[in-house]
C-alpha cells in the first residue's frame, strides 16, 4: 500500500530516509525559528501517517527533542509513539527529556510525556514511567490525571506485576471518586480494560461505588457515560430493590443524543431487569426502551444496522418492547440490503394476529423486488408468517400461490420450501394446493427446494394420483443429485411403496433406489439409511409402515426463539460485535472476555434456572465447529468451544482459589458465581413468565433441536443459515 | 469496548492517514484495509457492504471487525475487536467527522493532506492508545490542538520570542481552561461582543405510500440545530407554546433531563458554537375519526401510470402539492428502470394556476445511464396546480423490471410539519441581552409505490 499514495501532495513522498536525514542535519545550523526543522519533521510525520516506516531516522529525530517549540516537541513525540518500542537499545537517549517534560509547568507537556512513555513498553522506560505516574495520578491538573489513568492500563498491559505491586490499581480505584467526571470516566475505562484481561484483577462494583458512578454520569462526556454505564454490568445487585432503584436512575440516559450511550443504557437496563421483581417497573422500562430504539432506526444505515441486529435480540427476550411498532421496520426500496434483511427478520418477529395483514402486504411487495436474495427471504417470511400466525395462514397460502404463478424460478423454489413446512404445521388443511406445486416441478433446480418437493410427494403419495410417475422422473438423476436430495428421494420412495404396495412402479422404484443407496453411493448416511429401510421393509412391512408414516408432531414456532439462557448471555453483549453476529464474542474472537449473569439472591428465578456459567478457558481452545446444518449458537449445557473464564475475572495463572480481588467487595458473590457448575440439565428451557407472551406457556418443542433433520431448515430458526446454503457465501449466516 | 484504530481511505481505497495501532502487529491495519477493499470490489453497490465487516483471524491477527462510513468520497474506517461496541465506533467516526469539519470546513483528501499534522494530533487527542475515545467536544479540543488558522496566527505573533530557552506557553492556559471548566462541553471564560442564540428547527419526513395512494408509514424526525455565541456561563431556558408535538426526544448532554420531564422546557448551559440541542419525533395529534396516530399526511400526491412491456415501457406521472400556502422546492422524483435500461424520452409540462414561473414549466428530466435512473426535477412547485411527466423508456431486456417505487425528495423552506413554536428564551446567570432567532425548514423523502 505504501507505494500508491497521491502524487500531488508535496509531503507525501517515499523512500526519502536519506534525504530527510540530510535535511535534519542541515537544519542544525542556520535554522531561523526552527522553520527548516519543522518542515522536515512534518514530512516525516506525514510518512508515518501513511504507514511508511520511518524508524531508521530514530537517532536523527530525537535530536530535535531539545528544540524549544511545542510544535516540534509534539512531532518528535508522535515519532516516538510509533517507533520507540522498536528501539530498545537506543531509547535511553530520550529518557532525560521524558523526565524533564514530566515535570514541566505546562500540564499539556506533562501529559504528553507520560502518554508517550506509556506507548513504549520497554523496562528501561517503564521504570521511570511508574515513578512519574505516581505523581501524575495526583497531579493538580485534571488533564494530567485523566491521561495518567489511561497510562496505568498501558503499564498493566506491559507489566502487570509491576503495576499491581506499585499499587496502581488501588490508586485507580480511588480515582473513581475524583471530583472531575472525566477523570472518573477514564479511571473506570482503565479498570475495565484491566478487568477484561485474562490475567487481570477482578473489577467489581459495590452498591456505594455504583451509585457514585451514576451520579457522575450527568457531568461526563458521552464517552465517559459509555464507560461508566458499561461498568455497571460489573455490579451484581444483592436485592431486587437495589436493581430497581438503579434502573430508575439509568432510564433518563435513554434520552441521550449519542446512539452508543442509548444502547449501552439499554444494555444496563436489560441486565438489571434480571434482578428485579417489580412487574410494573419492568413493564415501564420495557415501554421506555421502545422510543429510543425507534429513534436509532432514523439514523444513518450503519447505526440502523447495529440497532436492528440488537433489536432482534431484545424483542426475543422482551417481546413487549416495540410490540406495536412493526411499521417502523417496513423496508424502503433504497435501503441497503443488510438493513432490509435485518428489518425483514424483525417484521416477522413482531407479526401477530393484529398486524399480520399489514405485514403480509409488505412482504408481498418485497417479493416483487429485484434483489434475488431479498426476494427469497421475503417469500420465505411469508411462509414463516403462515406458520406463526394461524389466523393469517389462509391469506399467506393465497399469497404464496400467487407468487408461484409468477413462474420466477427462485420465487417458486422458495415458495415450495416454505409450503412443505406449512403442510407440517397444519396437517390436512392445505393439501389441496399440491397439484399446483406439481405443475411447477420443472422449475426446481436447487437441492433444498427439490428435497422439499420430494418430501411432499412422498408424504402425500396417497393423495397424489401420479406420485409414482413424478418420483420416477426424479429418481432418474438420483446418482447425480446432492445428498440432501438423495436422502429425500430415498425416504419418499419408501413412503410411496408403503402407500402403494401393490403398484409395480413403486416396487421397482424403491428397489432401484435402495440398491443405489446401499451399493453405489459413498455417503455413509445415505448408505446406512438405505440399509435401515431395506431391513425394515424386509422384516416386517407393517411395522415399517407404522414407523415411516408415524404421525409427526406439528411444527410450532416456539422453537424460533433463541434459547433463553443463551439469550440472557448475549444480551449482556448488547451493542457489541457479539450482538451483531448473534454469537458470544469469545466464540469468534480470540481473547474476548466472556460474560454471564452472576447469581445473587435477587436474580430472577427463571434467569437462574438457565444460568450459563463460563468455564475457564481450556489450554487448547481451538474452536470446534461441526459443519453442516443445525444451530451453531452455544447451547446452555454445552459451553461454546473456546469460551473463556468466569465473568468475575479471576486470575487464571494464579492457580485455583487464589482470587486476587483487589477491588474489595462482596466476596460471597464471587464464590457463589464461580462455585456452581450450573451447566447441566438446562435443555428444556422455559420461557420466562415475565415476557407477556401468550405463547410463553407452550415452549417445549421436541423439534427445537432437530434443525438438521429436515434439510437444514426448520421453519423458524433464529440461527444463521448453515453451510448447506450455497448462495450468499460465508457472511450470509451472519445476516439472517 | 475499545476501538483499535482509525484509518482514512481515499476513494481508491488507499490509506491517507491512519492512527498508531501501537498495540497491534503492523499488518493489522493492512488486513482491515484489504478486507474492506475486497468487500467493496465484490459488492454490486458499495452501500450494500456490511457496515460492520468481519475480518477473520489472520497471520497473528485476531478475529475483528471493521466499521466504516463513507464521507465525501473518503472512507473512515474504525477497527474494533473483542468486546467492542460498533456503535461506539460509529458514534466516534461521526464525532471525528464533525471535528474535521469544525477545524477545516470540509473533509476531502486535499484538506487532510494539507493539514495532516493537525489531523494526526486530533487523532491522538481524541482516541487514546488503548482505543478509548477521549475528548471529542470541539470546545475543549480547540484548546489542546490549535486549528490551522489560529496556529499560524499565534506563531506569527510569537516569533520574536521563539529563540528563548523556555518553551512557549502556547496552550498552557488553554489546557487548564478546558478541563478546569466544571462543564465538560463548555470552556470557561468565553467572550463574545455580540451575544446571540440561533435555533434552526429542521424536520425530515420519511414516508412510504402504497400503490393505492394510502400512506403506509409516515414519520417526521426533527432536530434543533443551535448556534450559541454567548459570553460567560449562560443558563438558558427555552419554552415552547406547543411542546406536546415533541416525542421520543434525544438531547445534547447539556439539557437537564429532569427539567424536561417536569415541565417540558429545555433548560441548559450551551456549548460555545454550533451543536444539535435536541432531536425528536413529531407526534401528530391523534385523529378522532380514524383513531390512527403517528401518520403525518404527505404534502404531495403522485399519480403514476407505469407500463412495462417488451424492451421498455411508458410512464405518465402527475405530481401536485397539497400544501396551501408554502412553495415546495427542489422536488425530485426518481425511478430505477432496471439494470438493462438504455434511455428514456419524456416531456414535462404543467397545468393549473399555481405554476406561473417562466421557463419552469413542469420541470426537467434526465436519465442517468450509469445508475439507470430516470430523474425528474422541479425547482419550485406552487401550491395549486400540478406538474406532469409523460414519456417512454427503453431497455435491452425483453422483460425489464423497473423498481416498484418512485423516490420523491423535496424541500419546504420556512416550514415545519410540527409547527413547533418557541414561546420564549430566558437567560439567567449572565447580564446581557441575547439576540434570538428561530427558523424552520423541512425536507422529505417519500417512497411512492406504483
Amino acid at each position: 500500500m505504501s507505494g500508491q499514495q497521491g502524487q500531488d501532495a508535496k509531503f507525501f513522498q517515499r523512500g526519502k530516509i536519506e534525504e530527510f536525514r540530510t535535511e535534519l542535519q542541515a537544519a542544525e545550523s542556520k535554522d531561523k525559528k526552527y522553520q527548516k526543522r519543522k518542515t522536515v519533521l512534518k514530512k516525516i510525520v506525514a510518512n508515518i501517517t501513511m504507514g511508511n516506516d520511518m524508524s531508521p531516522l530514530f537517532t536523527d529525530v530525537v535530536q530535535s527533542l531539545g528544540a524549544p517549540l511545542l510544535e516540534i516537541k509534539k512531532m518528535v513525540y508522535l515519532f516516538l509513539m510509533s517507533y520507540g518500542r522498536l528501539k530498545p537499545e537506543q531509547i535511553h537517549i530520550v529518557i532525560p527529556s521524558f523526565l524533564q517534560d514530566c515535570n514541566d509547568r505546562n500540564p499539556l507537556i506533562r501529559a504528553l510525556a507520560i502518554r508517550t512513555m506509556s506507548y513504549i513498553p520497554i523496562p528501561v522506560v517503564l521504570e521511570p514511567l511508574s515513578e512519574q505516574l505516581r505523581h501524575c495520578l495526583k497531579d493538580r491538573d485534571p488533564y494530567v490525571r485523566k491521561t495518567a489513568a489511561i497510562c496505568v492500563a498501558k503499564l498493566y498491559v506491559a507489566d502487570s506485576r509491576k503495576a499491581e505491586k506499585g499499587g496502581f490499581v488501588e490508586m485507580l480505584r480511588d480515582m473513581m471518586l475524583d471530583t472531575n467526571a472525566t477523570v472518573v470516566a477514564n479511571a473506570v475505562a482503565a479498570l475495565s480494560e484491566i478487568g477484561d484481561r485474562q490475567d487481570g484483577v477482578i473489577f467489581k462494583l459495590n452498591l456505594t461505588i455504583a451509585n457514585k458512578l451514576i451520579a457522575a454520569l450527568g457531568e461526563s462526556s458521552e464517552w465517559g457515560q459509555i464507560y461508566i454505564l458499561d461498568s455497571l454490568l460489573r455490579y451484581v445487585p444483592e436485592e431486587c430493590a437495589d436493581a430497581e432503584m438503579m434502573g430508575e436512575r439509568v432510564i433518563v440516559q435513554l434520552q441521550h443524543a449519542n446512539s452508543a450511550v442509548v444502547l449501552t443504557a439499554i444494555k444496563v437496563l436489560l441486565y438489571l431487569m434480571n434482578y428485579m421483581e417489580n412487574r410494573r417497573l419492568i413493564d415501564y422500562i420495557c415501554k421506555k426502551m421502545g422510543p429510543p430504539l425507534v429513534t436509532l432506526i432514523s439514523s444513518g444505515p450503519e447505526v440502523q444496522y447495529v440497532a436492528l441486529r440488537n433489536i432482534l435480540l431484545i424483542i426475543q427476550r422482551r417481546p413487549t418492547v416495540l410490540k406495536n411498532d412493526v411499521k417502523v421496520f417496513f423496508c424502503k426500496y433504497n435501503d441497503p440490503i443488510y438493513v432490509k434483511l435485518a428489518k425483514l427478520e424483525i417484521m416477522y418477529r413482531l407479526a401477530r394476529d393484529e398486524n399480520a395483514k399489514e405485514v403480509l402486504a409488505e412482504l408481498q411487495e418485497y417479493a416483487s423486488e429485484v434483489d434475488v436474495d431479498f426476494v427469497r427471504k421475503a417469500v420465505r417470511s411469508i411462509g414463516r408468517l403462515a406458520i406463526k400466525v394461524e389466523g393469517a395462514a389462509d391469506i399467506c397460502i393465497q399469497a404464496l400461490l400467487d407468487l408461484i404463478e409468477t413462474k420466477v424460478t427462485y420465487v417458486v423454489q422458495e415458495a415450495v420450501i416454505v409450503t412443505k413446512d406449512i403442510f407440517r404445521r397444519y396437517p390436512g388443511k392445505y393439501e389441496g394446493i399440491i397439484p399446483k406445486l406439481c405443475e411447477n416441478m420443472d422449475a426446481l433446480d436447487e437441492p433444498e427446494s427439490k428435497a422439499s418437493m420430494i418430501w411432499i410427494l412422498g408424504q402425500f403419495a396417497d393423495k397424489i394420483d401420479n406420485a409414482d410417475e413424478l418420483l420416477d422422473d426424479l429418481v432418474y438423476t438420483f446418482l447425480e443429485e446432492a445428498v440432501e436430495v438423495q436422502l429425500a428421494l430415498l425416504t419418499a420412495t419408501v413412503k410411496l411403496f408403503i402407500y402403494k404396495a401393490d403398484s409395480e412402479t413403486a416396487k421397482e422404484l424403491v428397489h432401484k433406489v435402495l440398491k443405489w443407496a446401499t451399493e453405489e453411493v459413498d455417503n455413509p448416511d445415505l448408505r446406512d439409511r438405505g440399509f435401515m429401510y431395506w431391513r425394515m421393509l424386509a422384516m416386517n412391512p407393517n411395522v415399517a409402515r407404522e414407523i415411516v408414516l408415524a404421525e409427526k408432531p406439528a411444527i410450532t414456532t416456539d422453537s424460533d426463539r433463541m434459547d433463553r439462557g443463551a439469550l440472557d448471555q448475549l444480551l449482556l453483549h448488547t451493542g457489541t460485535l457479539g450482538s451483531i453476529y448473534h454469537k458470544n464474542p469469545e466464540t469468534f474472537i480470540r481473547n474476548a472476555a466472556g460474560r454471564a449473569l452472576t447469581d445473587s439472591p435477587a436474580l430472577n428465578a427463571n434467569s437462574r434456572s438457565v444460568l450459563v456459567t463460563l468455564r475457564p478457558q481450556l489450554p487448547s481452545a481451538a474452536n470446534i465447529n461441526v459443519a453442516g446444518p443445525g444451530p451453531i449458537e452455544p447451547q446452555p449445557n454445552v459451553p461454546a468451544a473456546g469460551s473463556s473464564r468466569p465473568a468475575q475475572l479471576i486470575s487464571e495463572d494464579a492457580g485455583p482459589g487464589e482470587e486476587r480481588d483487589l477491588l474489595d467487595i462482596e466476596e460471597s458473590t464471587a464464590e457463589s458465581g464461580t462455585g456452581g457448575d450450573s451447566g447441566e440439565g438446562n435443555v428444556d428451557v422455559d420461557v420466562d413468565a415475565d415476557d407477556d407472551d401468550p405463547r410463553a406457556a407452550k415452549a417445549l418443542d421436541p423439534y427445537a433441536n432437530l434443525a438438521g433433520a429436515f434439510g437444514g431448515y426448520v421453519a423458524d430458526q433464529p440461527q444463521p443459515i448453515s453451510g448447506t446454503s450455497q448462495r450468499g457465501g460465508e457472511l450470509d449466516d451472519l445476516l439472517f | 469496548m475499545a476501538i483499535d484504530g482509525l484509518i482514512i481511505l481515499d476513494s481508491a481505497g488507499r490509506p491517507v492517514i491512519q492512527s498508531g495501532y501501537t498495540s497491534h502487529p503492523p499488518a493489522y491495519p493492512i488486513f482491515h484495509i484489504d478486507a474492506l477493499n475486497t468487500a467493496l470490489s465484490k459488492a454490486t453497490r458499495p452501500e450494500d457492504v456490511d457496515p460492520v465487516l468481519y475480518v477473520p483471524p489472520g497471520f497473528g491477527g485476531e478475529g475483528s471487525a471493521c466499521c466504516h462510513v463513507e464521507i465525501g468520497g473518503l472512507r473512515l474506517v474504525a477497527s474494533v475487536s473483542g468486546d467492542a461496541d460498533p456503535l461506539v465506533a460509529f458514534a466516534f467516526l461521526q464525532a471525528f467527522q464533525d471535528i474535521l469539519i469544525d477545524y477545516f470546513g470540509t473533509v476531502n483528501v486535499a484538506t487532510l493532506k494539507d493539514n495532516f499534522d493537525t489531523v494526526y494530533q486530533l487523532l491522538e487527542e481524541t482516541l487514546d492508545p488503548s482505543g478509548h475515545p477521549l475528548t471529542t467536544s470541539p470546545n475543549a479540543l480547540r484548546d489542546i490542538v490549535l486549528p490551522p488558522s489560529l496556529l499560524s496566527k499565534l506563531l506569527a505573533s510569537l516569533s520574536p520570542s521563539v529563540n528563548s530557552t523556555h518553551p512557549p506557553k502556547i496552550s498552557c492556559s488553554g489546557a487548564n481552561a478546558a478541563f478546569a471548566s466544571p462543564i465538560p462541553w463548555r470552556k470557561a471564560g468565553v467572550k463574545h461582543n455580540h451575544n446571540e442564540a440561533l435555533f434552526d428547527v429542521v424536520e425530515d419526513m420519511q414516508s412510504i405510500v402504497g400503490r393505492n395512494g394510502v400512506t403506509i408509514v409516515s414519520n417526521v424526525w426533527g432536530k434543533i440545530e443551535t448556534n450559541a455565541k454567548l459570553s460567560g456561563t449562560p443558563d438558558l431556558t427555552l419554552t415552547f407554546t406547543n411542546p406536546q408535538v415533541l416525542t421520543d426526544c434525544a438531547f445534547h448532554p447539556c439539557v437537564r433531563l429532569q427539567r424536561w420531564s417536569r415541565d417540558r422546557s429545555f433548560s441548559f448551559i450551551p456549548p460555545d458554537g454550533r451543536f444539535v440541542l435536541a432531536e425528536y419525533r413529531y407526534a401528530p395529534p391523534q385523529s378522532v375519526v380514524t383513531g390512527t396516530s403517528g401518520i403525518v399526511p404527505v404534502p404531495l400526491v403522485l399519480k403514476a401510470v407505469m407500463d412495462a412491456g417488451e424492451f421498455g415501457g411508458t410512464l405518465s406521472l402527475t405530481l401536485s402539492s397539497r400544501l396551501s400556502t408554502k412553495t415546495m422546492e427542489n422536488v425530485e422524483v426518481e425511478i430505477y428502470l432496471g439494470e438493462d435500461a438504455i434511455g428514456a424520452q419524456c416531456a414535462a409540462s404543467s397545468s393549473g394556476t399555481g405554476t406561473v414561473g417562466v421557463g419552469e414549466g413542469g420541470g426537467s428530466w434526465t436519465f442517468d445511464p450509469r445508475r439507470k435512473v430516470l430523474r425528474w426535477e422541479i425547482l419550485s412547485m406552487r401550491t395549486s396546480g400540478s406538474c406532469m411527466l409523460r414519456g417512454s423508456w427503453t431497455s435491452k431486456a425483453k422483460a425489464p423490471r423497473p423498481a416498484r417505487a418512485f423516490q420523491i425528495r423535496f424541500d419546504i423552506p420556512s416550514y415545519t410539519f410540527s409547527a413547533l413554536k418557541v414561546d420564549q428564551l430566558r437567560l439567567s446567570g449572565e447580564n446581557y441581552k441575547v439576540y434570538k432567532g428561530v427558523r424552520g425548514r423541512s425536507r422529505g423523502s417519500i417512497e411512492w409505490r406504483w
